[in-house]
């Protein structure tokens, strides 16, 4: 089988693993299965993915759509921009009319939310995204909205949201690759809501691209991601992290102050309902009549206030309960509930229990049987619709009590509730918190492996490969990781174990505070600060570290010597204001100043920031990243994973520490031709378990000599590095790791002949290919392209 | 001669002599001595630190912009008069530098004068409301402001020849600094400059590149330097003090514009100037802005000061800053944007991974944003402009885009540039587009037939190919030999005596040097613009044949070396092959000089 691939426009020539890559990624298309594939970073994962599944999408009359999922919306943009780019290139490039119309009539577009869409000039100015979306509600729902077509100016409309239903569905923006910055503008210009354009055109189109929580949130899948069809393509890009990603999306806190609100909630409800009573009591009636019958209320999601947290296989379809029916009784029941949870909040000591042992003390003490709390979150929905509240954010608090309960009354198994009656162990002010906090990634993944025919999973980081189906409970047909093929090493990872001084460094947390070694992080980023040219990028295990070591170097004067090199910008807790300096440093590695940026692994910016290039000529990363493992939630994770899948302790906390670690220094490079140094600083990094949880391409290029530097040997080794590298390459890596057609065709050849030699039932492989002698002038003849056959 | 402001007897490196200040320079003249051996424009003058109170000795400190390293001069009077002479100067010099410093721009920079300057009775930049201090300078050499590098320098060395040689003095200073910076070109011109065998100006031709570097080197402008300012108290006399600078004063008026303002409303009105910083360095505000966390822990400790507690703003340690900018960042760096893209979902983050936990840092961590943003803007002239939209696809490409991926041919050569191409191309296009033009045409099929019968039975051949034994074996001995030969350089010892190796390299850079003139002069100059003077035809004829005479000279040089290497007893053979290659070329010259001389008697 034989498929006509475009490869990218940068792509005339194809790196070596970029075209493995294809091959793996071709073969668990036509499995129709699921993959793990690890690639290196910066070498083009993005562009090969998405030319080989846009050229299948192209080639056959299918259509399968293509869900591509990342994890921020830099990154969505990013590959949003990729596609445009790529199907510019095809257009130019198709060479009947026919095929020119095919390309021309391709669609793909990012969704995101109201608050990054939203062009209203009021609503917009909102800060908090919930706020926005409430807002937006109130201006668009369908009850609104037929009270205002009807009677004009009675009641307020957006006006953008009116303009675009004036629109023929299927048909609101014309065909062609939508950035969210273009959709954003074609909404400008049209006068129409980006947001709901983005929504409404879902179903037509070819590509779409957004976050994971999309499509493994539940409350938010149910509104975006339930009408997507199953033979679609699902990506997972940059998804090392999914497995928390998943946790998240079940898992629930619960405060003082929120019960405190939802309390409140409860009595304006029931003050709507007295109210609604008196005018319109017909209403009501309705709502219970159709309750009783157990219909499901007939309204577009795009309504829908509060969907229901719990998997759409676990949802019961069934009436909801009699107890509940009643309007006046579920606001009882929810004020009981409320209650209870209030209670609980006050023991003063640290409580561990399984949904089962809460749903009993619940029954114990208050009546309320599982089955109607199960049914929380749908009857609240169904109620605040019949009211028609408007301002719906005020309730968000409410809402999430009704997710806590639908959740704890659906799943036994995989959940645990922990409540932490103090915020750290020497706190004397008690600030309880109710985690309802899920164990199992599997669960939240499990309808996505099961309803799409093909799933893939990849990252830049994503070793070591078989601990991602052991966690999400799935088989792969094709894992793989590639390793990178460099004609020189442009990158030149490092392991410092010790300062100048001989003192072992190390973020562990018995001598992470210590002068000595706070003293010797702090001369490895003077020293490189000194010798690095551009930016620095300093990676730090925690929030908490940083802070303090910031304040510590400051103290010390150790940040007066880096001043005198370079301007410092530190990661805040704001992300737009981390924005800003982030743009700040990127402008002053532009102008030669030079910066260093100091972050946290897995913090805000580590995920979905390139550092390529002149922003970022060094990745220092000061300890390793481990998580708290005092935390009780963690413990309940570990103590989860050992029982269920076999997979012990100290091998989760190493691998995760691991895969964020690389993950920081990977984005350091981006292309080949890029450079820079990746500094570890920790003597647990010199502990070769530890490196072997590093990708591939990573370990390979740590030298022994490298494992286990003193700042002042790593110091040498790098300024003979950057001297090294320096000098213009003048190099020609065709052939080696970048591949012409003709390379291509030739290790084709030979995968071709093994292939035939292994399996002789398999179908008949060998194509005819077309003698045609213009394959070495560059350009791409499309019969030549046809003719190759990318099956192994 | 300009007239003297204040002198002093005063040592320098030791030795006695006399200070200066005239209206335009500072200067030292040794005692003795007719000119100074120091000596600077007001505008070179950048610091100024002097010798604690009680100290023994009365020393002066001028750091300048050039040598940061600056002068020491130490005060020789007796202590009460060197005490009152040092006060003069130091007061002259702070309202020089405070001039120097200050920027362009008039204004709110009022508030910038320095105390003391105001009471050495100077005057005040800005407050006589002339454009800054400019006027007062003397012409700095390099100030050209608003002139790319690039101009300058190459309307410079046209109208005149020489770079920057409209002021000959500066010219001059170039030179001086590129030989104290490279000491072999030093010791070649003292060799021959100083010894008389070129001129001064012969030896510059060909190495203006040199003085342009050095050149372009000086006027780039110096950044300002990223510490923060953050007085510190130290001990002085026993008392623990912060000692006000006229520098300092100026950065903290400019890292918080709030002091200056408080020193606008309140100076000399309210409070007088001393009083001022006394009880701003006491008072919360000044705590609120020292870069240390433990600033928070003193609050407690720090009086009230109904002046100063007007200006405090809260701190700034909430989660979210204060005050932050309305517009949106570029979408590939926007994080706030991955925040607001889905609802917050999942269990709280552990205590350590919760931002700004420690609230007492997030001041101290934004201070250092402000502060690296606002270096950069002065750097950059301004604030970011407000980012504009992306509007090409191509700026986005450039984002995504991977270089190595791009194919190798795209990297276009470097055009030749020749003189009537469009004629030489038609010329070409003409004579091949006759029928019957004279390259025969091959004919591809014939052409490999007859590379296949050519390789016809070429195993066979192979199989018959001797290697004659003689040639391998002197190919093998002549390489071992060579290893050999290279082994025994570097075992030996280096054992010439210095003064003949010294000899043997000022013999050799010497005629090196003869020999780069004489081909300078030979040959036609290789860019007009970068041409020292442009010699007329009569003059390079006259400057080769000196040459020449020099490099004639050679050979009896290295006789003598030879000589000299058997006194010492050193295997004078081995100073031949040293001298060999020189020699060689020296002759190569000698040769060319009296071919060239044959063949055209006329033009001698």
């Amino acid at each position: 089988m034989s498929l006509p691939l475009r490869l990218h426009p940068v792509a005339q020539q194809s790196a070596q693993e970029q075209y493995a890559y294809m091959c793996d990624l071709k073969r668990t298309l036509d499995a129709t299965g699921h993959c793990v594939l690890e690639m290196p970073s910066g070498t083009g994962k993005t562009v090969s993915l998405l030319s080989l599944i846009v050229s299948y999408q192209q080639f056959y009359p299918t259509k399968r759509k293509l869900i591509y999922c990342s994890r921020t919306v830099p990154e969505i943009e990013k590959a949003l921009s990729e596609l445009k780019r790529l199907m510019d290139y095809r257009k130019e490039c198709s060479e009947t009319d026919e095929e020119r119309e095919k390309e021309q009539n391709f669609y793909g577009i990012g969704v995101t939310s109201r608050k990054n869409l939203c062009i209203h000039p009021e609503v917009s100015k909102e800060k908090k995204g919930k706020v926005v979306d409430a807002r937006c509600r109130d201006l668009t729902n369908s009850a609104v909205c037929t009270k205002g077509r009807e009677n004009p100016g009675s009641v307020e409309l957006c006006d953008w949201h009116e303009n675009l239903g004036k629109l023929e569905p299927g048909n609101l923006i014309p065909p062609g690759i939508w950035t969210l910055a273009d959709v954003l503008q074609y909404g400008r210009d049209n006068k129409i809501c980006p947001y709901f354009l983005v929504r409404r055109m879902m179903p037509f189109v070819d590509v779409i691209i957004y976050s994971f929580h999309y499509l493994l949130d539940p409350k938010v899948a149910e509104q975006v991601s339930k009408e997507l069809s199953k033979d679609a393509i699902v990506v997972f890009d940059e998804a090392h992290n999914i497995d928390n990603v998943c946790i998240e999306s079940l898992s629930i806190d619960l405060t003082r102050p929120m019960l405190d609100s939802a309390a409140r909630s409860v009595v304006k409800l029931g003050d709507k309902i007295e109210e609604i009573k008196k005018t319109d009591a017909s209403k009501l009636q309705d709502e219970y009549a159709k309750l009783v019958e157990g219909l499901q209320e007939a309204s577009s999601d795009e309504d829908a206030f509060v969907s229901n947290p719990v998997l759409p296989e676990d949802l019961l379809k069934e009436a909801i309960p009699g107890n509940i029916r009643k309007a006046e009784h579920f606001v009882a029941f929810l004020k009981r509930f409320v209650e209870y949870l209030k209670t609980r909040m006050r023991v003063l000591h640290v409580v561990a229990e399984t949904p089962l042992s809460f749903l009993q003390h619940l029954k114990d003490i208050t009546y309320i049987e599982r089955r109607p709390l199960r049914f929380c979150a749908e009857r609240l929905q169904s109620l605040v619709r019949t009211l028609e509240l408007s301002r719906i954010d005020e309730f968000s608090s409410l809402q999430k009590v009704a997710s806590f309960a639908t959740l704890v009354a659906t799943y036994e198994k995989g959940f645990l509730l922990i409540l932490e009656p103090f915020e750290t162990d020497n706190a004397t002010v008690p600030n309880p918190i109710f985690h309802l906090t899920c164990l199992d990634p599997a669960i939240a993944i499990k309808p996505v492996f099961e309803r799409f025919s093909t799933v893939v999973i990849t990252s830049g980081t994503i070793s070591p490969l078989d601990m991602y189906p052991k966690m999400l409970q799935f088989t792969p047909v094709v894992q793989e990781t590639y390793s990178m093929t460099l004609t020189r090493n442009s990158f030149l990872p490092l392991v410092i174990t010790r300062g100048s001084d001989q003192v072992h460094i190390s973020s562990r947390f018995e001598v992470r505070n210590d002068p000595a070694v706070v003293r010797n992080f702090g001369s490895i980023l003077i020293e490189y600060s000194k010798i690095v040219p551009d930016g620095i990028v300093a990676f730090f295990p925690s929030y908490l570290y940083m802070e303090s070591i910031v304040a510590a170097w400051n103290d010390m004067g150790i940040l007066n010597e880096v001043w005198k090199h370079k301007l410092i910008f530190v990661e805040t807790p704001d992300a737009n204001e981390t924005s800003i300096a982030l743009e700040n440093y990127r402008r002053a590695c532009d102008n030669g100043r030079g910066a260093v940026l100091l972050s946290v692994a897995r913090g805000k910016v580590s995920e979905g920031i390139d550092f390529d290039h002149n922003y970022g000529r060094a990745v220092v990363m000061f300890g390793v990243p481990y998580q708290y493992t005092e935390s009780r939630i963690l413990k309940a994770r570990l103590e989860y994973l050992r029982d269920a899948y076999r997979i012990r302790e100290s091998e989760f906390l190493g691998f995760d520490a691991m895969r964020n670690a690389a993950q920081c220094v990977g984005r350091v490079l981006r292309g080949k031709t890029d450079w820079g140094l990746m500094v570890f600083a920790d003597k647990r990094f010199a502990r070769a378990d530890k490196r072997a949880k590093l990708p591939r391409w990573i370990n390979q290029y740590i030298t022994e000599t490298a494992s286990n530097l003193s700042t002042d040997m790593a110091l040498t080794v790098s300024k003979q590095f950057m001297r090294m590298i320096s000098q213009n390459p003048n190099e020609n890596q065709t052939g080696i790791s970048l591949w012409t057609l003709a390379d291509i065709e030739k290790a084709q050849a030979k995968q071709k002949e093994l292939a035939l030699q292994q399996e002789a039932d398999r179908r008949d492989a060998a194509m005819e290919v077309d003698e045609d002698d213009e394959y070495g002038d560059g350009g791409f003849d499309d019969e030549a392209l046809g003719a190759i056959n990318l099956d192994v | 001669m300009p007239s003297l402001v204040c002198s002093a007897q005063a040592s320098y490196k030791k030795l006695p002599g006399l200070l200066e200040l005239t209206d335009s320079h500072l200067q030292w003249t040794r005692t003795g001595d007719n000119a100074p051996v120091v000596k600077f424009p007001y505008s070179e003058a950048a610091s100024l630190s002097r010798s604690k109170v009680g100290a023994e000795q009365v020393r002066l400190k001028i750091g300048l912009v050039s040598n940061e390293a600056g002068h020491n001069f130490t005060f020789t009077s007796p202590q009460a008069v060197a005490l009152a002479e040092r006060d003069k100067f130091e007061a002259e010099l702070t309202g020089i530098i405070a001039r120097n410093r200050a920027p362009p721009v008039p204004g709110p920079t009022t508030a910038a004068t320095t105390p003391k300057a105001r009471l050495a009775g100077t005057p005040v930049p800005g407050a006589n409301g002339s454009a800054a201090a400019t006027p007062l300078r003397p012409p700095p050499p390099l100030a050209r402001p608003s002139q790319s590098r690039a101009q300058s320098v190459a309307s410079d060395s046209r109208a005149s020849g020489t770079p920057l040689s409209d002021h000959p003095t500066n010219d001059f200073r170039l030179r001086k600094k590129v030989l104290l910076s490279t000491p072999e070109l030093a010791q070649l011109h003292r060799e021959l400059v100083m010894g008389g065998h070129i001129t001064e100006n012969e030896f510059w031709e060909g190495r203006e590149h040199l003085l342009l570097a050095q050149a372009a080197a000086e006027s780039q402008k110096r950044g300002k330097p990223g510490q923060l300012v953050d007085p510190r108290p130290q001990a002085v006399d026993g008392d623990v003090k912060i000692v006000i600078t006229p520098q300092l004063v100026h950065d903290i008026f400019e890292e918080f514009p709030i002091v200056a303002k408080a020193y606008s409303d309140n100076v000399p009105e309210k409070l007088s100037e001393a009083e001022f910083w006394s009880r701003y360095f006491q008072s919360k505000l000044f705590n609120a802005h020292r870069a240390s966390i433990r600033s928070s822990a003193v609050q407690h400790v720090v009086k009230d000061d109904p002046i100063f507690d007007k200006y405090l703003e809260k701190d700034d340690d909430e989660l979210e800053p204060r005050k932050l900018r309305e517009e949106r960042v570029d979408t590939f760096i926007d994080l706030g944007a991955t925040f607001v893209d889905h609802e917050e979902t999942g269990n709280e983050k552990d205590v350590t991974m919760q931002a700004g936990k420690q609230r007492a840092v997030l001041p101290l961590i934004r201070k250092f944003n402000e502060h690296s943003t606002r270096l950069l803007d002065t750097a950059l002239g301004g604030p970011s402009v407000k980012r504009r939209r992306l509007d090409t696809d191509d700026e986005r490409y450039a984002q995504i885009d991977l270089e190595d991926l791009h194919d190798d041919e795209s990297s276009a050569g470097i055009i030749l540039d020749m003189q009537n191409r469009q004629r030489y191309f038609d010329g070409r296009a003409n004579g091949t587009g006759q029928p019957g033009s004279d390259e025969p045409r091959v004919d591809f099929r014939e052409a490999m037939q007859q590379a296949k019968v050519s390789t016809l039975g070429w195993s066979a051949n192979l199989a018959q190919l001797k290697i004659e034994k003689k040639a391998g074996d002197s190919a093998l001995i002549s390489m071992t030999q060579n290893v050999q030969s290279r082994l025994d350089v570097k075992q030996r010892k280096h054992d010439i005596p210095e003064a003949l190796f010294r000899q043997m390299t000022t013999c050799q850079t010497a005629a090196n040097e003869f020999l780069r003139q004489f081909w300078l002069a030979i040959y036609p100059p290789a860019n007009e613009s970068q041409q020292l003077s442009v010699a007329t035809p009569a003059q390079k004829a006259a400057k080769a044949s000196k040459m020449i005479g020099y490099l004639k000279k050679t050979h009896e040089k290295v006789d003598a070396l030879v000589v000299e290497a058997q006194r010492e007893q050193v295997d004078p053979a081995r100073v031949r092959v040293a001298m060999k290659p020189i020699l060689d070329a020296v002759d190569k010259a000698l040769g060319f000089w009296q071919t060239k001389n044959v063949k055209t008697p006329g033009a001698r």
